[in-house]
């Protein structure tokens, strides 16, 4: 990230992954700790202003909308396999599983969205305190 | 003109002869399967080039590989702890690999590979398998805790078909997730994109309304640009926190 200004000066061209050959040079110790100080402020300023990525309102949506689809599709999907299974030997189940891993399902669905904003209640509680903590500062 | 949105999805052959066949199913070079090469290769090729030079002070391009480095390394870190990092080859190809094509599939007359729920349940059922035999190599039958919470046993008959269920639903939301945003997002767009053709041909007034759909679909693509970077990211971060569910059991409840 830091570019040397040396090369700037000399008219050539830093191509995108930089030119083929370096010129190593002595380096100078008080530019050396200038940069180190420069470099230690803009990782306490980002570590400041980093927050938990998260995802938008309609995200947040998106999740718990396929979470529950999902778990209804894999509750179904179940109960129907076990059917044709119990069919395949010759007992006529037919819809007793596919209703009662549906209704299982319909239920692991609600567990998958309610864990899903218990991460999101923790998520947010965190943000919360670190930028009450930063505000101290 | 007929509107066809959905038209972008469409896998055909790229080449008339199919290439082998497997149990009498023949097996055709397909649209996709170029998209996927290319990916593939863009990837590998941008990660060796930038890396190749190796210096103290990075290039350009090397930083931006040191950052997608660093980015990977700390979720994981954060989402599975010290003992996940043994993963980090596989997050980062999953990560890199629907982000290329998150953003392959912008360029226009290109195709989403991510918008296929035949990839993106590839993926997760292939996550999800990992995640169980981890489980099994790590805790052999005291991976099957995993599906027992603390409850009276009575209520357990009940509970732990519910947590089976609820585990076995994660490839499936995983990859709809992923498959459904992009679905939704280029259909939007090409839906507007019909919506320019069809004013812009109307002649008169209408004409001239053209520009609100066209405004719009700038919009789009700006979401849809961050949409592109936020779902590999979602899909990279939930495979560590699954991982993690295998390697740590219950510790993190």
């Amino acid at each position: 990230m830091v570019r040397a200004p040396s090369k700037r000066r000399e008219g050539r061209i830093v191509g995108f992954f930089g030119p083929r050959e370096t010129v190593l040079t002595a380096p100078d110790p008080d530019r050396l700790t200038e940069l180190g100080k420069r470099l230690d402020e803009l990782q306490t300023r980002r570590a400041a202003g980093q927050k938990p990525a998260s995802p938008g309102q309609l995200g947040i949506a998106f999740r718990f909308a396929t979470e529950m689809v999902a778990a209804l599709i894999v509750g179904g999907g179940l109960g129907w396999g076990i059917d044709w299974l119990f069919g395949h030997f010759g007992f006529r189940t037919r819809p007793a599983f596919l209703i009662l891993f549906f209704v299982l399902g319909a239920a692991a669905g609600i567990r998958n969205v309610v864990r899903a904003a218990a991460e999101l209640n923790a998520r947010m509680a965190q943000a919360q305190s670190q930028g009450r903590s930063n505000e101290e500062k | 003109m007929e509107l066809k949105p959905m038209e972008q999805f469409t896998v055909e052959p790229l080449v008339s002869a199919p290439l082998f066949h497997i149990a009498g199913h023949p097996i055709y070079f397909t649209n996709q399967a170029l998209l996927m090469l290319i990916v593939v290769a863009l990837s590998s090729l941008f990660l060796i080039v930038a890396v190749k030079p190796g210096r103290l002070v990075p290039t350009r391009g090397q930083s931006m590989a040191e950052i997608s480095y660093e980015f990977v390394a700390d979720m994981i870190h954060s989402a599975a702890g010290e003992a996940g990092l043994k993963f980090f080859p596989l997050v980062f190809s999953i990560f890199i690999f629907v982000l290329f094509s998150n953003y392959l599939g912008m360029v226009p007359w290109s195709f989403t590979v991510t918008g296929q729920i035949a990839v993106t349940f590839a993926m997760a059922a292939f996550v999800i398998l990992l995640v169980i035999v981890t489980g099994f190599m790590r805790h052999g039958v005291g991976f099957l805790k995993l599906f027992v919470p603390d409850a009276p046993w009575p209520l357990l008959i009940l509970l732990v078909p519910i947590e089976i269920i609820s585990f076995f639903t994660r490839p499936v939301s995983l990859s709809v997730r992923l498959f459904a945003n992009m679905l939704a997002g280029h259909t939007m767009l090409a839906v507007f994109g019909g919506f320019v053709v069809a004013l812009g041909a109307a002649g008169g007034l209408l004409t001239g309304l053209a520009i609100a759909p066209m405004l719009l679909i700038f919009a789009v693509m700006l979401l849809e640009l961050l949409i592109a970077f936020l779902q590999a990211y979602v899909f990279a971060i939930l495979t560590c926190i699954y991982l993690s569910d295998a390697i740590h059991l219950h510790d993190q409840h």
